[in-house]
């Protein structure tokens, strides 16, 4: 219960965002993250993902994203999100241009909980209902409120 | 009567174990090419592509025999014996072996017949 709800605070998720690259993104991110959890190494971060990142793509395609690593530079697994507008066509398999990031980083002890939570999320994410709910927010708390009420 | 399912990991072994099935006294089963869920993750579905790692001793594919067995003292030899051929199936990576109770069977060879 809760697993993401409980890793997404508020103040890690950039509505709006306007961005170009991928790499613009995912670091945008990486800040609020080390903002909201005072990472001992942001850059250490932002490197294991963009690794990540070279392997194959994140992208699910339906324009939706889930960048993520596991990295020395934090202790506990946690989420970020970020709502593009406009959408960015960056990788995506089906071309559709992305207009939801979540961000999962976590250390490679915890390599079960980091496997479920993404598991989690593209589920959530291959649903039309919950993105276009997503993409309708107003706001991070009402974000955050949404996450709650499907993440159970 | 039982439907021995076993999951065999390394295919290398499929001959033997077969064999091992005839010996115990296994007259039909049925081999089926198969994937495990890890492996089809990792490998097909780009998101998962960083996991590899943690399936590491795990073979890419595997092979799923499915036999109904009338006497279950069967399905206790062919379990001694798979120990010998593939080892112990506690260890990762080895395969799974389970039963499930069969409540009817048809086109089985007949009793008479069996070996």
């Amino acid at each position: 219960m809760g697993g993401i709800s409980n890793r997404l605070l508020p103040e890690c998720i950039v509505l709006d965002l306007n961005e170009e690259s991928k790499e613009g993104v995912i670091r945008r991110l990486v800040e609020a993250v080390d903002r909201a959890h005072s990472l001992s190494d942001a850059k250490k971060l932002m490197e294991d993902i963009l690794e990540r990142e070279q392997l194959a793509s994140t992208s699910l395609g339906l324009g939706c994203a889930i960048p993520h690593a596991h990295s020395l530079s934090l202790d506990e697994t946690v989420i970020a999100a970020a709502r593009l507008s406009p959408p960015r066509a960056f990788d995506a398999p089906d071309g559709e241009p992305i207009s939801l990031v979540f961000l999962i980083a976590g250390p490679e002890s915890n390599a079960g909980l980091h496997l479920r939570l993404l598991s989690k999320l593209a589920r959530l994410l291959h649903n039309a209902r919950f993105r276009d709910e997503i993409r309708g927010v107003g706001n991070a708390e009402n974000f955050c409120d949404l996450i709650c009420r499907w993440d159970e | 009567m039982k439907l021995l399912v076993f999951v065999l990991n390394n295919e290398e072994y499929l001959e033997e174990v077969l064999e091992a099935y005839v010996e115990a006294g296994v007259t039909g089963a049925t081999i089926i090419d198969s994937e495990g869920m890890g492996r089809f993750l990792t490998y097909e579905v780009p998101l998962f592509a960083g996991f590899k790692e943690f399936m590491k001793g795990n073979k890419p594919y595997n092979k799923t025999i499915i036999s109904v067995i009338r006497d279950e003292v069967t399905v206790g030899r062919v379990e001694s014996l798979m120990d010998t051929i593939v080892g112990d199936l506690d260890r990762p990576g080895t395969g799974i072996m389970f039963t499930l109770p069969v409540d009817w069977a048809s086109g089985l060879v007949p009793e008479k017949e069996e070996v």
